[in-house]
């Protein structure tokens, strides 16, 4: 999985640099790529940092929460993690619940005031099952490198076109001059890459949500919590403060959601998890059970 | 010549495959080794538990003698038990057992109201749940691993580098459903 991700970004910035060689030459193509590739492991190093500090996430001992405490312990068994992940709350009333920190080890789980009032025990359980999931599959530490290529890949092109706007087209050595063809496609290329690198981001959350249910479904053995959890924030209206992009992907139910109700034929493109109903609809069918409507 | 380097460059591909395939099975052996130690982890931990709940509740109820001794008796067979699958019998035996231990405890109402009974009964019910958790990591590493070591090409030289099947925790069938303790 990352390795395939490597590759297709590996492509996309290699195609990218050779839409700038085409139009503006060796030197500046490569200046951009090292400096991109600078960017991206800088990010890299600080992004970790950046999750608790701007979600506002505050730490629990097992003695003001011992409910939820014992739920991430016994889910984190069930999962085989190496340590029980730290327990965060962030005081809010719409519920939620996301997963942070690089690897198993240093993990942290953390919940809204909301979801532990919106929430019984099965429920709870599930959510965390879910988020215990994404742990194990190490999706924190996926995500986080996707977003900083995706970060990467937008950083270059953008130079580009502005390169193109500024510097004029193609006037200087080495760049292509006499091609009008190879320049719109070039051109073209600078301007989808980073919808595309952006497109692929949110496939594979997407994808990793479906993949986080299942596993959390496995390791609770009770695809039906799981699944009334989700039933319930679906019901919500709340929408969860202190929200933005780039930690969008780490929460159990794509925070964004209700802030963009218009659905058109092509936003299912730009989410970050898959409706609800699917989920559901696909818990259903591992476990066997139906819902009520 | 070429063909020296043919068979020499075919055998090193051939080592390096096979390298690949043993270290699975080592990582998915040391998995089941671990599963269990944390099986083994809450089923002391349940036991360390049982014989503070049997004063607690002989405070109150001292006549009670039959429940008493099947729990007490069903603390030893955890203890002494051999091998997944003896072991997961006894203990579903003793679930069994304090289950009736706290059937007994619901006819005593100051027992209930004792703050020391009441911890003890959570601490058990967590130990319970935590007892399930780690069973249902354990089953599923070792049926990964006993897929792998039986499927080919590792069937062919599993055996032979000691890599035997394990047995499930559970008392007969695989993966039965886990008997739930009420205790509320």
């Amino acid at each position: 999985m990352t390795g395939e991700l490597l590759v297709f970004f590996a492509l996309l910035m290699g195609g990218t640099a050779a839409a700038l060689y085409a139009v503006y030459g060796g030197p500046a193509a490569v200046a951009v790529v090292v400096g991109g590739i600078c960017w991206a492991l800088f990010s890299w190093f600080l992004s970790t940092r950046v999750v608790a500090a701007v979600t506002g996430a505050t730490p629990v001992t097992k003695e003001e929460q011992p409910d939820l405490y014992r739920i991430v312990e016994n889910m984190s068994i069930a999962a085989g993690l190496p340590a029980t992940p730290e327990v965060r709350i962030v005081d809010d009333p719409a519920p939620n619940a996301f997963a942070a920190g690089r690897g198993p080890k240093q993990a942290f789980v953390c919940v809204t005031s909301g979801l532990l009032q919106t929430m019984d025990h099965r429920e709870l359980e599930g959510v965390i099952s879910h988020e215990i999931a994404h742990v194990q599959h190490r999706d924190v530490r996926l995500m986080t490198l996707v977003a900083v290529l995706v970060g990467v890949v937008a950083m270059i092109s953008d130079f580009a076109l502005r390169m193109i706007f500024w510097g004029g087209m193609g006037n200087r050595r080495g760049g292509n001059q006499n091609n009008p063809i190879l320049l719109a496609i070039a051109f073209l290329g600078l301007l989808l890459a980073p919808i595309a690198a952006i497109g692929i981001q949110l496939a594979v959350s997407r994808r990793r949500e479906y993949q986080a249910d299942a596993g959390g479904a496995e390791i609770s053995g009770d695809p039906e919590g799981l699944a009334l959890a989700l039933r319930k924030l679906e019901q919500d209206p709340r929408e969860i403060r202190h929200m933005n992009r780039s930690t969008a992907h780490l929460y159990i139910e794509g925070p964004l959601r209700k802030a963009t109700d218009a659905r058109g034929l092509l936003s299912g493109l730009f989410d970050t998890h898959p409706p609800l109903e699917d989920r559901i609809a696909r818990l259903e069918q591992m476990g066997g059970f139906k819902l009520p409507q | 010549m070429l063909t020296v380097v043919i068979v020499v460059v075919v055998l090193l591909l051939l080592g390096l495959l096979f390298a690949l395939f043993f270290n699975r099975l080592v990582r998915l052996r040391n998995e089941t080794e671990a599963g269990w130690a944390n099986i083994d982890v809450q089923l002391k931990r349940r036991n360390d538990l049982i014989p503070n709940l049997v004063e607690a509740v002989k405070g109150y109820a001292a006549h009670e003698r039959t429940v008493f001794e099947e729990v007490t008796q069903a603390r030893a067979a955890v203890a002494g038990a051999g091998g997944p699958a003896a072991t997961a019998a006894a203990s579903d035996a003793l679930s069994g057992a304090l289950g009736r231990l706290f059937a007994v405890a619901e006819a005593y109402p100051q027992l209930r109201a004792s703050e020391n009974f009441q911890e003890l009964q959570s601490e058990l019910t967590d130990t319970e749940d935590k007892i399930a958790a780690a069973r249902r990591y354990y089953n599923s590493v070792v049926q990964t691993y006993n897929t792998a070591i039986q499927s080919f090409p590792a069937v062919l030289y599993a055996g032979l580098l000691g890599f035997r099947p394990r047995q499930f925790f559970s008392a007969d069938e695989p993966e039965k459903a886990v008997p739930q303790v009420s205790v509320s």
